[in-house]
């Protein structure tokens, strides 16, 4: 059947990984020694443990800090107001807006390990374009990876996919019937009013699902995190997804590790799960 | 527009919306254009200090025009960081996932558009749930079934695990062009003596080549840019792709202030060069595949 290839591939590597971490998370599987060859089976004990692990408590902290941060402030509220910059702008006929519009473009398509190493030269202490930029300002130089590491990955975060946002509402905008604007026109409405009775409620269903959209993306995000901050300074910028991956590599715990991606796609699977209850509300 | 195909494709034929706004001030032009130009300095400014740094023999972090542009840095990547081991392997594993998925997704999606489905919800809920699942969940848990298939360090194992990446988006896509494909017509190539796989080739894929281009382009992309899997595949010096080469490079020299930026601004300029040729080439098809697959790169 045409179906068997691709059914195999998922199997593979999203069903047999998943079911795989779903055991392993109740053994203690380590990288080495002999855990590594024979675990032992432990019940809920990684559970358990988990619940109980203040590390954990704070990287769950870090990782709201973060998604709230980058994905719902940043890449939501810039997406929109770039889309409703470049709505306007392609009404008033202003040719120069395709250009910051391939510049947003361009952050996002690019490998994301490019994106980690752009910005971690941007916050050079010494000689990263930000700081040359502010000291010459008068600002003075700003130890952006050092003081303020989690406010650098969000807005590297931001830089990176604010395009997401903006293409889904410039794409709603463009729906919206000119008749609407016409009608409120004559009926003496000013822009602001215009904008708040009818532009903004026209984009709410689209908003629900672009936001769980964006949530989803960022909750996983590592490789950004990891280039740019490798978690730290101290955990400062440890996310969930840099936890399991560290709790698995550097202290070899793999069944812990398989607990905390467990807890990963379990909560995917609850954003999935409402994301199609609203997209089959607004359908 | 949506996580998966159906809807995003409904979208792709907005009417044209005829309701230019004429005139406007000239404070209102100035305003904007400033607003352009901030937005711009913003998203672009790294990468003109990308571009600067690849062609300065001695790159500093910060934007400078080079005072003597030159090759050094390409020519050392190659000769000191063995960088043509690393190109041939990302483009081996990039092209050969590209058309490993092109053939799985294009059978699967017909297969799912000529049969019956009950269960449409379900093959929706599966979709979505598979495409959104955080693949840095997956790094553990596939790091551990690699190890014990034997699929780490192999090319076999890169190709497998990143044709699978895009794939349930990419299936629900091609399912989409391929009911575009009114069955009659298909149907009526069989009655002229045309066999089932000539009246695949001669009817069905045509209307289909679209989704085929997009389908090619988002599964070379992404493996190209793919560094998770990448990172825990592979060890070996051998089989190292582009990207990891690269995350070693700008890693191994400890700290952030001792990166020899010239090296590693050339490398991402020759890693960056081939995905922006790609999208910009296909600009619009692009954009709409790769804001239907969440997944991003």
């Amino acid at each position: 059947m045409g179906l068997t290839p691709a059914a195999l591939l998922l199997s593979l590597f999203f069903v047999g990984p998943s079911l795989w971490a779903l055991y392993t998370s109740l053994t203690n599987k380590a990288l080495v020694g002999i855990d590594a060859a024979r675990p032992r089976f432990v019940g809920l004990d990684n559970y358990q443990r988990l619940l109980s692990d203040p590390d954990f408590a704070t990287v769950v902290l870090n990782s709201i800090v973060f998604v709230v941060g980058s994905a719902i402030v940043g890449q939501f509220i810039l997406g929109l107001l770039l889309a409703l910059l470049l709505d306007h702008a392609e009404r008033r006929r202003y040719r120069l807006a395709t250009i910051p519009y391939a510049a947003v473009l361009l952050a996002w398509v690019n490998p994301t390990v490019i994106a980690g190493f752009l910005w971690v030269a941007m916050y050079d202490f010494y000689y990263g374009s930000l700081n040359t930029g502010l000291t010459a300002l008068g600002v003075g130089p700003v130890d952006w990876l050092g003081r303020f590491p989690m406010l650098a990955v969000i807005i590297a975060n931001i830089w990176r996919g604010t395009a997401f946002t903006m293409l889904i509402f410039l794409g709603a905008l463009k729906t919206i019937p000119s008749d609407i604007y016409e009608a409120a026109r004559v009926d003496g409405a000013n822009a602001w009013r215009r904008f708040w009775d009818h532009t903004l409620p026209s984009l709410r269903p689209i908003a629900a699902l672009a936001l769980l959209s964006i949530t989803m993306s960022t909750f996983g995000t590592f490789i950004l995190i990891q280039t740019l901050t490798n978690g730290g300074p101290g955990s400062a910028t440890e996310t969930i997804a840099l936890y399991a991956f560290h709790e698995a590599f550097r202290s070899y715990a793999i069944g812990y590790g398989s607990t905390i991606a467990v807890v990963m796609l379990a909560l995917n699977v609850a954003f999935a799960v409402l994301y199609l209850r609203w997209s089959r509300a607004r359908a | 527009m949506s996580v998966i195909g159906p809807q995003a494709q409904t979208q792709i034929a907005v009417p044209p919306r005829v309701r230019p706004l004429e005139g406007g001030s000239r404070l209102e032009w100035v305003l904007m254009h400033i607003v352009f130009a901030a937005v711009t300095l913003f998203f672009l400014a790294p990468f003109i200090w990308l571009f600067t740094a690849a062609f300065d023999a001695h790159a500093q972090a910060y934007i400078r025009w080079p005072s003597a542009p030159t090759l050094d840095n390409f020519v050392q990547i190659f000769s000191r960081y063995a960088f043509a081991t690393a190109l041939s392997n990302s483009v081996f594993v990039a092209v050969s996932t590209m058309l490993l998925t092109v053939f799985v997704v294009s059978l699967a999606g017909y297969s799912l558009s000529r049969i019956e489905l009950r269960q449409k919800a379900w093959i929706t809920y599966a979709v979505l749930l598979l495409q959104t699942m955080p693949l840095s969940a997956t790094m553990v848990p596939i790091y551990g079934l690699a190890r014990e298939l034997g699929l780490r360090n192999s090319y076999l194992g890169l190709i497998l695990v990143h044709s699978a990446i895009e794939l349930p988006f990419l299936v629900w896509l091609m399912k989409g062009f391929f009911d575009s494909v009114p069955r009659q017509l298909e149907e009526a190539a069989w009655l002229d003596g045309r066999g089932k796989l000539r009246a695949l080739f001669e009817i069905v894929l045509p209307v289909a080549r679209p989704g085929i281009a997009v389908a090619a382009g988002l599964s070379f992309l992404s493996a190209w840019a793919e560094v998770l899997m990448v990172l825990i595949l592979v060890d070996q010096q051998s089989m190292k792709t582009i990207p990891l080469a690269f995350y070693e490079t700008f890693r191994s020299a400890g700290g952030y202030t001792e990166v020899q930026y010239g090296l590693v601004a050339a490398m991402g300029v020759l890693y960056v060069l081939p995905v922006m040729a790609v999208f910009f080439a296909t600009r619009r098809l692009m954009v709409r595949g790769l804001m239907s697959s969440t997944r991003g790169l």
